[in-house]
């Protein structure tokens, strides 16, 4: 399970970087604990945006009534590994 | 036999060419942080069920110190709004605070009666109103000859957009001012009569009036396609029985508790003294929610709601041709696009 969700944390902070095209920034240097909309600065439209392409990656919805609480990279990283355990 | 998958993935619908160049053209406006501020308390005309002589904003103290706004708008810029939109009572009446404001944020618009001119240097967006044809606007705004002062004010303006707000009285001469406006070659984009609290009067909208509004802003639409500015999917999100809060679920903090992210996180809107209530902001405060179908509500409401619309690439297009048209509309420079999506999509409710 910690190695399932490293690997998610790993992909979700590559698709944000991608997607938000973030510079100086590797997903190995990101920290899955930085504050995404405090610190980095995501604002509604880019997350929906990330939950879009998260969608595709992982085939998990997500609900507009959570964004609110995908605050970090590693809070995304449990909810979508939580959602597939849910539905195995 | 065409087979019509149940949900697309994201990747596939933009597997569209003109969809893909279309959401990336609308994704570089995404830095958009709005916010609203009443400029005056004072006005040069009266209409009838304006939102503005509603509730408590109107009374509050006029502020006119352009060093209080300056440093206001700067405080704005450091929490990261990039966009204003100046509103109530009407604005040009204080042209000087507006130059203030656009010299701290470049981006914004300005809604206006037009029967002033704002002065060219303000390079905000100019939402100038329009309720009908003189007849009707004389009656119901109290003001002669306005589209053709209007007109004068803002002729090879740039800047304007002229806004045509449906009531149940004008359907049908919109076709009128449309003409007049098309031969002047001006742009023009519609708007829906929004009942303030409390209002019972004549120009709330029923479902016979929605109806026509409908056919009308279609006609509009395709006889007029270089002046105005909408699409089919504007026609649908305003002119539904429902309004925009029961469609969209409206993210203004008035509506919306949530302060983590969003409009509920940075929106406010400020009054002519300088001060905002959470309670009562959003774009259009003192409108009955349950009636509100304005054009600026829509714009973010229909717009924040981009998730559950990415489900197949017809309401994609669908709402990619509503982004289209709010950017153009709101945003100096913009240029509109053509439609992707002429049929009539329902808006598509939130899925768990």
């Amino acid at each position: 399970m910690h190695t399932e969700t490293n690997q998610t944390i790993s992909r979700v902070a590559e698709i944000i970087i991608d997607e938000l095209k973030l510079e100086d920034v590797t997903p190995q240097t990101f920290d899955p604990d930085l504050d995404l909309v405090d610190e980095v600065g995501v604002d509604s439209m880019d997350l929906a945006t990330v939950a879009l392409v998260l969608r595709d990656e992982f085939g998990v919805r997500i609900d507009e009534d959570d964004y609110p609480k995908l605050t970090t990279v590693r809070i995304i990283a449990q909810y979508l590994d939580d959602k597939r355990n849910e539905s195995e | 036999m065409t087979i019509i998958k149940e949900e697309y993935t994201f990747s596939e619908i933009l597997a569209n060419p003109k969809i893909k160049e279309r959401w990336q053209k609308v994704r570089r406006y995404f830095f958009l942080r709005e916010s609203t501020y009443d400029m005056s308390n004072r006005c040069n005309i009266r209409c009838q069920g304006c939102y503005y002589y509603v509730g408590d904003k109107q009374f509050a103290r006029e502020n006119r110190d352009e060093q209080a706004w300056r440093h206001l708008l700067h405080k704005e810029k450091e929490r990261g709004i990039t966009f204003v939109v100046l509103a109530g009572a009407e604005p040009s009446l204080v042209a000087n605070l507006c130059r203030v404001c656009y010299e701290v944020i470049p981006l914004g618009a300005i809604a206006t009666n037009g029967l002033i001119a704002i002065p060219a240097d303000i390079d905000y967006r100019i939402h100038i109103s329009v309720w009908g044809n003189d007849r009707t606007s004389e009656k119901v705004r109290g003001a002669a000859d306005m589209l053709g002062r209007q007109i004068a004010n803002y002729q090879d303006d740039p800047r304007a957009v002229f806004i045509y707000t449906f009531t149940p009285d004008n359907i049908a001469e919109a076709r009128e001012v449309t003409a007049t406006l098309a031969d002047c070659g001006q742009s023009i984009s519609f708007n829906m009569f929004s009942a303030p609290v409390g209002y019972q009067g004549p120009l709330r909208h029923t479902a016979d009036s929605l109806g026509k509004t409908r056919e009308m802003m279609a006609e509009l639409l395709a006889d007029y396609p270089q002046n105005v500015l909408f699409s089919t999917y504007n026609i649908v999100a305003h002119t539904e029985p429902q309004g925009l809060h029961d469609l969209f679920s409206c993210s203004y903090p008035r509506s919306n508790q949530s302060t983590d992210i969003g409009l509920g996180r940075s929106f406010r809107q400020y009054r002519t003294d300088l001060q905002w209530d959470r309670e009562a902001a959003c774009c259009v405060p003192d409108t009955d929610c349950a009636d509100c179908r304005h054009y600026a509500a829509g714009s973010a409401v229909v717009t924040a709601r981009m998730y559950r619309h990415a489900v197949d690439p017809e309401t994609f297009s669908a709402w990619l041709d509503y982004v289209d048209t709010y950017l153009a509309v709101w945003v100096r420079g913009y240029e509109k696009g053509q439609n992707l999506c002429n049929s009539y999509i329902h808006p598509p409710v939130k899925k768990q």
